[in-house]
């Protein structure tokens, strides 16, 4: 009959009961995923024009001739940055009361906290490999062959976590959605302070300062190295470097902030 | 075996603005088998109470035992012992009644198997069957309740925490809970209710504690309480305010409750000639007078000195320690 559940037992059915929260409310899921394929599109067709093929034997070739293969790094930075629905997930629980019924019962709290930064893992490896699927079919092609892809994947994947400790420890730490959802707003400094267009090199020098300081700039150049110029390992390690740093540092504040929620007032 | 053992326990909110004791001194015993209500308005200290018997609020002062284990110390295996229901935890409105009573069922440590089986079981306990597949988004106020009710008890807990279990049902759906607590009750599951009607209190309760700012200020069983005023309360009813208005200098110590007054005395049937003769000798007439043994509302009224429902329209007549 009844035996108490063990660590992955809970963990497991938390995660699963997460996934169907999700898959119930598309309507509240699909504008990310849309607007990240949105942007792709955009962007090549307003720059794909002037970088792509045309600008081949000019100094704006920095595309080598494929629009896409330097603009789907943004993309996918952006379609990683849904793994900071694991903030709100997690909050939307704290403020419905589900959150305390799990504490009331003996099952783990890091259950209770990792279960919904499995799903914003999830989410980013979905929706990732999703604008890589787009991407595909309008024509990517890596430098380094289709390996790159796993790497741009990879990187997506850590980036994405990132952003997910971040979201749960402002949710938690202000106790509410909004909190949660002001993580997001990161976003437009993290893409545009960054060489999302064109090269760093090429950025006005105030600019380029700013996104020498941005980890997002060597997370996107981490991308492009390997899908448009090839192996080159300094700029692969300073994106991982980058990536996981950020991780690291957001899912420690997770952690704390977390330990701290469930601790008894 | 006490069920729950409550010892001058306190709590106290610590915020940079201010120190709330939202629990001053709370003590009472609760025997298995046995229903106990915890009586009170809100913010009288029963959630935070109940909260901290739960392990899920530290307990600042005192000490409490749930069946012999220490909630502080041991609040893991208190969690195993005790079903909660609590004004605060939440349904997952997404998830069907099946989904959420299965999920429920595998934190527990049931197999898959079993998880199925005690699903049906109470699903058909709490008469949510037939709403079993259906997302709890579209359950009535009623029928959350009674999910709230079976999943707390998936575990087949011991002893069962229900914080303000009726608050917002209507009579119906209040009367099938109470009947669904009274048969845990009769199964020989302890019941530590907390509640702001002194209906449900009556009804249900073996014994009462009413919590008042934080203390417990009475506590026994409905008719100890209400025997430990004793005497009768006489209540005037008047149609003309000037005569109420006249009656309440005339009669002294009353309570006025709209177009009546109340008044405690010791044998009422032989003081309301008395009283009458008064009023009619100063031109005041009365409509209607009757004497009734104390109710779980005059318990209220004596021992917190404002009455639990309705208290906007009471104006208290007399000091507390005049009565």
């Amino acid at each position: 009959m009844k035996s108490n559940s063990s660590f992955l037992v809970q963990l497991q059915i938390l995660t699963k009961r997460m996934v169907l929260r999700v898959v119930r409310r598309p309507l509240a899921e699909l504008p990310n995923l849309i607007i990240s394929a949105f942007f792709l599109f955009v962007y090549d067709g307003a720059l794909g024009g002037v970088f792509g093929g045309t600008a081949s034997g000019t100094p704006f070739d920095f595309a080598k001739g494929n629009f896409i293969n330097f603009i789907l790094p943004v993309s996918i930075v952006s379609a990683s940055l849904s793994g900071a629905a694991s903030g709100i997930y997690l909050v939307e629980d704290i403020e419905s009361g589900v959150f305390k019924r799990y504490q009331s019962m003996p099952i783990s709290r890091w259950a209770i906290i990792l279960a919904p930064m499995n799903v914003g893992a999830l989410r980013v490896l979905l929706q990732s490999s999703l604008i890589l699927l787009i991407g595909i079919i309008i024509g990517a092609d890596p430098a380094v062959g289709n390996i790159g892809f796993l790497i741009v994947l990879s990187i997506a994947f850590i980036w994405g976590m990132g952003f997910a400790g971040y979201s749960v420890a402002a949710g938690v730490k202000s106790g509410s959605s909004q909190g949660a959802q002001a993580a997001t707003f990161l976003f437009f400094p993290a893409i545009f302070l960054a060489p999302t267009f064109v090269p760093r090199e090429a950025l006005k020098g105030w600019l380029e300062t700013a996104a020498a300081y941005n980890p997002t700039t060597y997370v996107i150049e981490a991308m492009r190295a390997v899908m448009v110029d090839g192996w080159e390992l300094d700029v692969l390690f300073r994106g991982y470097l980058s990536a996981g740093l950020f991780a690291a540092l957001t899912l420690t504040l997770a952690v704390l902030s977390a330990r701290k929620a469930t601790e008894k007032a | 075996m006490l069920a729950v053992d409550v010892k001058n326990i306190k709590k106290t909110f610590v915020s940079k603005q201010d120190n709330v004791e939202a629990v001053k001194d709370v003590s009472f015993q609760v025997k298995q088998g046995e229903i106990f209500g915890l009586l009170g308005p809100n913010g009288a200290g029963k959630s935070t109470t109940i909260l901290m018997l739960t392990t899920l609020l530290r307990i600042t002062e005192g000490s409490a035992s749930i069946l012999g284990l220490d909630v502080a110390s041991k609040d893991k295996e208190v969690r195993e012992k005790i079903g909660v229901a609590l004004q605060d935890t939440g349904i997952d409105n997404l998830l069907t009644g099946r989904e959420l009573f299965s999920t429920t069922c595998r934190l527990w440590g049931y197999s898959k198997k079993d998880s199925e089986k005690r699903t049906t079981e109470l699903l058909e306990l709490v008469g949510l069957m037939e709403a079993a597949d259906r997302r709890v988004k579209t359950y009535s106020g009623g029928m959350k309740r009674r999910l709230d009710l079976g999943l707390s008890l998936v575990h087949s807990p011991e002893i069962l925490f229900l914080d303000e279990p009726t608050t917002g049902l209507d009579p119906g759906s209040r009367r099938v809970l109470w009947d669904e607590i009274k048969r845990l009750r009769d199964n020989g599951v302890t019941i530590i209710l907390t509640t702001q009607y002194l209906e449900e209190a009556d009804e249900l309760s073996d014994r009462i504690a009413i919590i008042d700012e934080g203390l417990v200020v009475a506590e026994g069983t409905s008719d100890e309480l209400k025997a430990g005023i004793g005497g009768d309360v006489i209540t005037f009813a008047f149609e003309n305010n000037n005569d109420l208005e006249s009656a309440k200098n005339i009669l002294k110590n009353t309570v006025q409750e709209k177009n009546e007054l109340r008044i405690k005395v010791e044998d009422g049937a032989s003081k309301i000639p008395i009283y009458l003769k008064d009023l009619s000798s100063n031109g005041v007439e009365v409509s209607s007078v009757s004497a009734n043994k104390p109710t779980l509302d005059d318990v209220f009224l004596e021992v917190t000195g404002y009455r639990l429902e309705g208290s906007e329209d009471i104006t208290k007549e007399e000091e507390k320690g005049d009565r």
